[in-house]
């Protein structure tokens, strides 16, 4: 459920929420009885809300008369999808094979120590969201992580804190 | 076209699939991922074969035939391909096969046997976990072998939509909404999924450890519960004499699917709670005695009594609830040995307006079509029907019509859960249906949408009706009815140009002080339609009770014997009277329950004879029923548990259950069908049947009911409509009504081409009248009441089996968002309700279920019910009485444990 109730500090995501949601009622009214419509309308709301809500699956289930298990089963079939709201840089880690055995899991606990979250998650700040990845097709320059688009190669635990450095100063 | 298969040469059809092909033909071909019941799924392959000029293996479920085709279906390269799809799908689970409760049972092992595999030649350990939170479901994800059965099951036939894949790759599973426990989910056991599932992914968890398959007995019988007439195969435990399973049978008319009352609600036939022996009140305490004592002593009061005042101070009741041949007896007793015409049961409370309107209207009171006729129409019109509750399967078949492409159209006053799969929902005023459906007759014939022709060629008076609808243009009707005109319009638009209608109600519609009216209101609509006497048409009551049509069809009233023959009717009689040998046949009419009722406290009815019927709970107004059950002289029941009803008689005689005697049950398509006997009645219970033969004894009559079949030979030697029924030609499949002779296929559709079972169809006058009480200053609310899916009438059965009543354990008051807030009152919080009759304390649930002004709750539970409530007003014509509108108040007692919803959930908060 959307918090609304703090208005000094969030009020005006509130807003920008109701907004949100009779903006979707409209794409949902757009797409009923086409068929396939279901993923179209997930991108677009999670475009919308930054990530996908179980009230915006909910909502989306009953406008297109889709079983809400089926709405929430395409949700988590795609990786694009996301229930939880995305940080400003998504850092996806690579668990591919060779990244893997070069150390990939390491990069990945300093990451999760240095901030405070668990794969799947976002920093409360919503700078940064953790995720893995399979393979980037970077293998010899393994282990790698990526950052939104850029690739971070050959990346030991002790570079952690610079990489993020790099995405915390403000950008110019 | 033909193909050739393992060289022999194979005629075919186009769209046929090479598996279909093979079953045909005897062919075996191993399977996994599909069923007849969810189609070719294309993803276990198993069921590889190769196909001449294809490279690799070909999938049999998917490929379709082509003229010419040749196909192997075994060689070794087949058999080592099935072999590691086999191994793979072991290795990737848990499967535990000597634990398992699918052991002998799992087409999986099936599969290793066939295929020759020991162990896996890979182990995986699965972390796979499972899932007991559900009630009657039992989830072992480690034996999933993501076949998608359950899902198609679920989405697709019994259109429940609660399952789907979540997830992705290796990680995929099935989930129950957005990955709930299942018994947190939306999900209403309905256990299709388990009758599915290939494997021991999914098994019905009452059953685990009870027996293996090999070692239970299979009884096919019908269900005891609602008027659809569910076809089952109970297994049951010889040595210690219980069901433990019920599955359901693939034919007509439930194709396999079952709800959750039949497929989990058995276990009350073994309920240490059974009647056991015949009870006689002395010095105010029912005491243990003999079957002779309780007999010499019932048919001696009986004597004495009626010898004094006359028949007519007998009344009895049958019932919905027992077999064809029980009413039968109880009819034939009261008119045979007594000589008196007062005889009833509770199709009185549900569905007479039914057989009374539909009977003026086309001759015959019953269902016109059947139930898998649904499937068939392009718009089904519901009114008054919560059918996802009361009749699950049905609204099986209406959902998965829906889902198909047929539009739906629900006209109910409460947001019901069907609503949720309609394309058009009308919320109607309770009690406004004459004036709705007038509306919409009335902008049928404005628009000329009215088919002219079939109304011309086919009913007595085709100018009357436009005639009589003319003061109900929708703008008028909407204003009473509070169906928006745009609405109506609609409506009335889709009627009119429908290609085929089918038109299902319940008791919404007869459950009112004007039911008759609505019932041939709803009979005036589809003859404007035009849309009667072919397939997928039709007016369609959903009749309640397992056998409520077979009691009406029995005689159980006071007008007519069973097949509807007249008792006014002198050659009826001189018939019966040959046929039974016996003289002096009442010819008058008998009373209706709530007139039999009414004159105990005038002296005139002395004796109650009750079989089958909680009389105290099932009537309106339960203070008024105790008054006059207390002034009767002699109350005889006859029944299988103690309930309130019970305590109050004077003799209580045990009866035998479904599942302890032969018989046949009618559904509410007119399809008779049979009951078995499957274990030992407990103690000294006994059949109706006997019990009626050993008092026509002791009376001096003969009745001639030595079995349950011998009881049926003896209706049908009299029978009109159902003389070609036997038990013989039942024995698979039941058959429809009318039958007049052994060699009569049955009758699936009445009225057949718009000819009338009475000719000509008649048009009847209807106009508005309000319920006879209506919300004021006092008492704010329309009370509504009815049944839950959880639940069975007064509970006896539900509330004596395993786990029905942990899902819902009490009843709950209904009451809008609206209402609610404005009283500061939530879900679970202690309410009480009360009308000028009485008041009961029960926990609220805040719904959009009910709209603003209207309270809902049912008549499961005594401890809270809705009869204590509700108004004895009755329908003009049949004394049905207003169940479906009362006014109360409600008032706030105490707050309860505050409650989270996680889940919009079907049929409970
Ligand atoms: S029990 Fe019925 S409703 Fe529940 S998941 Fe299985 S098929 Fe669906
Ligand atoms: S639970 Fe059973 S039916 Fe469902 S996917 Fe798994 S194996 Fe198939
Ligand atoms: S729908 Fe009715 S007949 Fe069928 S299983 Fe449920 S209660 Fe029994
Ligand atoms: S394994 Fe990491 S990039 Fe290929
Ligand atoms: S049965 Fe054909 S692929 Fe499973």
């Amino acid at each position: 459920m959307v918090k609304t109730e703090k208005k000094c500090t969030c009020g005006g995501v509130a807003a920008s929420d109701a907004e949100n949601h009779a903006r979707l009622a409209q794409v949902i009214q757009e797409y009923q009885n086409k068929p396939g419509a279901l993923i179209p309308v997930l991108q677009i709301a999670q475009a919308l809300f930054g990530y996908l809500p179980k009230d915006v699956l909910r909502t989306i289930s009953e406008g297109l008369n889709e079983p809400y298990s089926r709405v929430f089963g395409v949700v988590t079939f795609y990786s694009f999808f996301s229930q939880v709201p995305r940080g400003k840089y998504v850092i996806r880690v690579c668990m591919g094979t060779a990244c893997y055995v070069r150390g990939g899991q390491a990069v990945l606990t300093a990451l999760e120590q240095e901030l405070k979250i668990s794969v799947g998650q976002t920093t409360p700040d919503r700078v940064f969201s953790l995720d893995v990845g399979r393979c980037f097709g970077a293998c010899g320059l393994a282990p790698a992580v990526m950052v939104n688009d850029d690739v971070h190669q050959f990346v030991q635990p002790g570079q952690i804190k610079d990489i993020l450095a790099q995405y915390r100063k403000p950008t110019a | 076209m033909n193909i050739t298969m393992n060289g022999r040469i194979l005629e075919v059809q186009t769209g046929q699939t090479l598996l279909q092909v093979a079953r045909q033909n005897g062919i075996h071909i191993p399977t996994l991922c599909y069923h007849a019941h969810t189609g070719p799924a294309g993803k276990c392959r198993l069921c590889l074969v190769e196909v001449g000029g294809m490279r690799g293996l070909q999938t049999s479920c998917t490929v379709e035939v082509k003229d010419g085709l040749v196909v192997t279906t075994d060689s070794d390269a087949i058999r080592s391909a099935r072999r590691l799809v086999v191994d793979l799908l072991l290795a990737s689970g848990r499967h535990d096969c000597l634990a398992c409760e699918k052991n002998s049972d799992c087409e999986l092992q099936n599969s290793a046997y066939e295929l020759g595999i020991e162990r896996p030649s890979f182990t995986v350990d699965s972390t796979a976990d499972t899932d007991t939170s559900a009630e009657f479901v039992y989830r072992d994800n480690a034996k999933c072998i993501k076949c998608g059965r359950c899902i198609v099951g679920c989405n697709q036939v019994v259109v429940n939509e609660v399952l789907d894949f979540g997830f992705r790759g290796h990680d995929t599973k099935v989930i129950c909404d957005d990955d709930l426990p299942m018994g947190k989910s939306s999900c209403v056991q309905c256990g299709e999924c388990v009758q599915l599932c290939p494997t021991g992914a999914l098994v019905d968890k009452k059953t685990v450890g009870k027996g293996r398959s090999w070692q239970l007995d299979k009884v096919n019988t019908t269900c005891p519960y609602c008027g659809v007439g569910c076809q089952i195969t109970l297994h049951v435990d010889r040595t210690s004499n219980r069901v433990v399973r019920v599955t359901g049978r693939d034919i007509a008319p439930s194709n396999g699917m079952l709800c959750v009352k039949g497929r989990y609600g058995y276990e009350f036939h073994a309920s240490p709670n059974r009647l056991t022996q015949p009870l006689i009140r002395k010095d105010g305490k029912l005491v243990p005695v003999s079957w002779d004592e309780a007999l010499d002593y019932t048919a001696g009061r009986i004597k004495a009594i009626v010898d004094k005042h006359g028949p007519d101070v007998f009344s009895a009741l049958g019932s919905g609830r027992i077999t064809n041949e029980n009413n039968y007896a109880v009819a034939k007793f009261t008119r045979a040995v007594i000589k008196t015409n007062n005889v009833d049961h509770c199709a009185r409370t549900c569905h007479a307006p039914t057989v009374a309107g539909l009977a003026a209207a086309f001759g015959s009171g019953a269902a016109t079509n059947s139930i898998a006729d649904i499937l068939d129409a392009d718009v089904l019109f519901v009114i008054g029907s919560n059918m996802t509750e009361a009749h699950p399967v049905v609204s099986y078949y209406v959902k998965r019509a829906a889902k198909n492409g047929a539009t739906l159209i629900v006209v109910d006053p409460r947001k019901i859960d069907l609503v949720r799969w309609a394309s058009l929902y009308a919320q109607q005023r309770v009690g406004t249906d004459v004036v709705f459906l007038n509306g919409i007759i009335n902008e049928i014939f404005k628009n000329g949408w009215q088919n002219e022709e079939f109304m011309r060629a086919n009913t007595e008076n085709p100018d009357d009706i436009r005639e009589w609808v003319k003061p109900y243009p929708v703008e008028k009707a909407s204003e009473i009815c509070g169906v928006p005109v745009d609405t109506m319009k609609t409506i009335a638009r889709i009627l009119g140009t429908a290609k085929n209608v089918n038109i299902i109600y319940c008791l919404g519609i007869t459950e009112h002080t004007c039911g008759t009216d609505n019932v041939k209101t709803i009979a005036n609509l589809q003859m404007v339609l035009g849309h009667l006497g072919k397939r997928g048409g039709g007016v369609n009551p959903l009749r309640g009770q397992n056998n409520v049509q077979g009691a009406c069809d029995m005689g159980a009233l006071p007008n007519v014997y069973h097949t509807y023959q007249p008792v006014e009717d002198p050659k009826v009689a001189a018939k019966m009277a040959q046929c039974w040998g016996v003289s002096g046949l009442p010819l008058k009419p008998g009373y209706k329950i709530p007139t039999m009722m009414h004159k105990a406290t005038t002296g005139e009815t002395k004796i109650l004879f009750c079989v089958g019927d909680n009389t105290v709970q099932t009537e309106p107004d339960m203070n008024k029923t105790i008054k006059e059950i207390k002034a009767l002289e002699f109350f005889v029941v006859v029944d299988i548990f103690p309930n309130l009803t019970t305590e109050m008689a004077d003799v209580v005689l045990p009866d035998v259950c479904f599942n302890e005697d032969d018989g046949c049950y009618s559904n509410m398509e007119r399809r008779v069908q049979r009951l078995r006997k499957a274990v030992n009645p407990p103690g000294q219970a006994k059949p109706t049947w006997w019990i009626m033969q050993e008092l026509g004894k002791r009376l001096g009559v003969d009745l001639r009911f030595t079995s349950a079949q011998a009881t049926w030979e003896d209706m049908r030697r009299t029978a009109t409509s159902m003389a070609g029924i036997t038990y013989e030609r039942i024995e698979e499949l039941g058959l429809q009504w009318p039958c007049p002779t052994t060699d009569h296929p049955g009758t699936p559709i009445l009225h057949l081409h718009g000819k009338f079972t009475r000719g000509k169809g008649l048009f009847c006058r209807t106009d508005n009248r309000p319920p006879a009480e209506v919300p004021d200053a006092d008492y704010p609310f329309m009370l509504s009441t009815g049944r839950r899916l959880w639940h069975y009438h007064t509970g006896t059965q539900t509330r004596n089996s395993v786990g029905l009543e942990t899902i819902f354990p009490e009843e709950l008051l209904e009451i809008s968002p609206v209402d609610a807030a404005r009283m500061g009152i939530k879900t679970h919080d202690v309410v009480k309700a009360t009308s000028r009759r009485g008041t009961i304390t029960l926990k609220a649930w805040v719904t959009d279920r009910s709209p603003e002004g209207v309270c809902w709750c049912a008549f499961h539970f005594h401890e809270a019910h809705a009869n204590v409530l509700t108004n004895s007003a009755y329908d003009n014509v049949t004394e049905t009485p207003e169940y479906k509108a009362c006014a109360i108040k409600v008032e706030k007692v105490s707050d309860g444990v505050p409650f989270i919803q996680t889940v919009q959930r079907q049929a409970r908060p």
